[in-house]
């Protein structure tokens, strides 16, 4: 097998069935092909058959009663700029999508989908969905299936799509009232991948405490993960610094970050807990400000 | 034609090429090697320079990371696509009245950023502009001759000029 990416056909199916049918043909030979950001950087040698999918109907933004469905072809850019996305909790979306790639023309290309199939620890929509309870709408050749988006990462790399399967559309829900949400990202130079990414999604009841809270993070486990033990600690108690710091010491804790090339892994843990502070005290604000 | 070889129709500049491609064949490479329209650059072939910045249907997007076979059926429009004969854009003349370019290899993709960026937000600040111009690395300037340009352009063809 030559080492290089030196794929042979080059397909266009019209509809989902068509494409679906194609993956299930091809099996590990075959990749979609939507913004190629991932795919034109990573040049699997194993691909001989490249699925174009950009022509599929997976590429709107719509409103679902509170909430939004979004097709999987939908670039940064227009997550960015949807009027649906530009308030209120969801908005964090169009904020985590600001912060992917470097820069603007990345941004045209790069889809919310590619991005969540990459299933890269490091990936900035993951955690974003994770903290809005999103679903993946999934199809394949027998059907198509719904399943909450912490399910879907398996591993670096790895998700729950089976043989056939295409992710085509992540379905946000309406969040609670009172809610606040944030994203924060960091790395080595602002056009860097993330080291350690961090969302937060705070509930305020009408006493002015936590009545929820979510915390995901990205870049330091093989999937990205909710602080669950840092969440707990926050339910039904007042917010204030001191309750803050307790609860980012204990998110980093809950990470298993490695050391790479980018940073050591005890950096990415105590940036983890920088980026948990920062991300909390946005999403407290923005709860309170409604 | 050889097995794995498509025979594509592209839209460049407004005069459509027929051209053989292999599947795995990045635009800039078929617009360079192929169309000899050598404006846009390789500078480093993972996306992260922006010196293969072209415009496909007016948005700004990175050839170097988009196979040719996804460009059929779009306008594609490179550097070379934004003179007209001897005159030059107004964004490229500000670009060469104000010393804009040194070495020259991140210009088109600069000046196509520009574009994409003016024709959708005619009166930017200095600060959107130098937002715009995160995805175009230059190694010779410190970026203020460019952005003087772009601003200065901006003007120009907000009178018409």
């Amino acid at each position: 097998m030559s080492k290089f990416f030196r794929p042979d056909e080059y397909l266009v199916p019209k509809t989902i069935d068509e494409a679906t049918s194609l993956l299930a043909k091809h099996g590990d030979k075959a990749r979609p092909y939507a913004g190629g950001t991932d795919l034109l950087v990573e040049k699997p040698p194993q691909v001989k058959c490249v699925v174009d999918i950009s022509s599929l109907p997976i590429d709107y933004i719509e409103k679902d009663g509170g909430g939004v469905r979004i097709g999987a072809l939908s670039n940064c850019a227009s997550v960015m700029s949807s009027p649906l996305l530009q308030e209120g909790a969801n908005s964090l979306l169009a904020r985590a999508a600001r912060e992917l790639g470097h820069g603007g023309t990345v941004r045209n290309m790069a889809t919310i989908g590619g991005n969540v199939c990459s299933a890269v620890p490091s990936a900035d929509f993951p955690p974003a969905l994770l903290v809005l309870d999103a679903r993946a709408k999934i199809a394949g050749p027998e059907g198509e299936r719904t399943i909450p988006i912490q399910e879907f990462f398996l591993g670096v790399r790895k998700t729950a799509l089976k043989s056939g399967e295409l992710l085509v559309e992540l379905q946000v829900p309406e969040q609670p009232a009172n809610t606040g949400t944030a994203f924060c990202k960091h790395g080595r130079v602002s056009a860097d991948i993330a080291l350690v990414n961090a969302a937060a999604r705070i509930t305020l009841g009408q006493d002015g405490a936590c009545q929820d809270a979510r915390i995901a993070l990205g870049a330091v486990a093989p999937t990205p993960i909710r602080a669950r033990k840092a969440e707990n600690l926050l339910r039904g108690k007042s917010i204030d610094d001191a309750l803050i710091e307790q609860v980012s010491q204990t998110a980093a804790k809950e990470t298993k970050p490695i050391s790479d090339v980018r940073a050591s892994a005890e950096y990415r843990r105590d940036l983890s807990r920088v980026l948990t502070k920062r991300a909390l005290q946005e999403a407290v604000k923005r709860a309170k400000e409604g | 034609m050889r097995m794995g070889d498509l025979l594509i129709k592209l839209n460049v500049n407004d005069e459509l090429y027929e051209v053989k491609v292999k599947p795995y064949w990045t635009l800039l490479r078929v617009l360079r090697d192929q169309l000899s329209l050598t404006g846009a650059k390789l500078g480093c072939g993972t996306g992260e320079c922006g010196a293969c910045t072209v415009l496909v249907d007016g948005k700004a997007i990175l050839s170097c990371l988009t196979l040719a076979p996804r460009a059929v059926g779009k306008k594609i429009t490179t550097i070379e696509g934004l003179s007209k004969g001897n005159k030059l854009h107004p964004i490229q003349e500000a670009f060469v009245k104000n010393h804009a370019i040194q070495c020259g290899v991140c210009t088109p993709g600069m000046i196509l950023s520009a574009k994409a960026l003016l024709d959708k937000n005619p009166s930017p600040t200095e600060e959107e502009v130098r937002i715009a111009l995160s995805q175009n690395l230059c190694r010779c300037t410190g970026y203020v001759k460019q952005v003087k340009a772009i601003m200065e352009a901006a003007e120009a063809l907000r009178k018409g000029d």
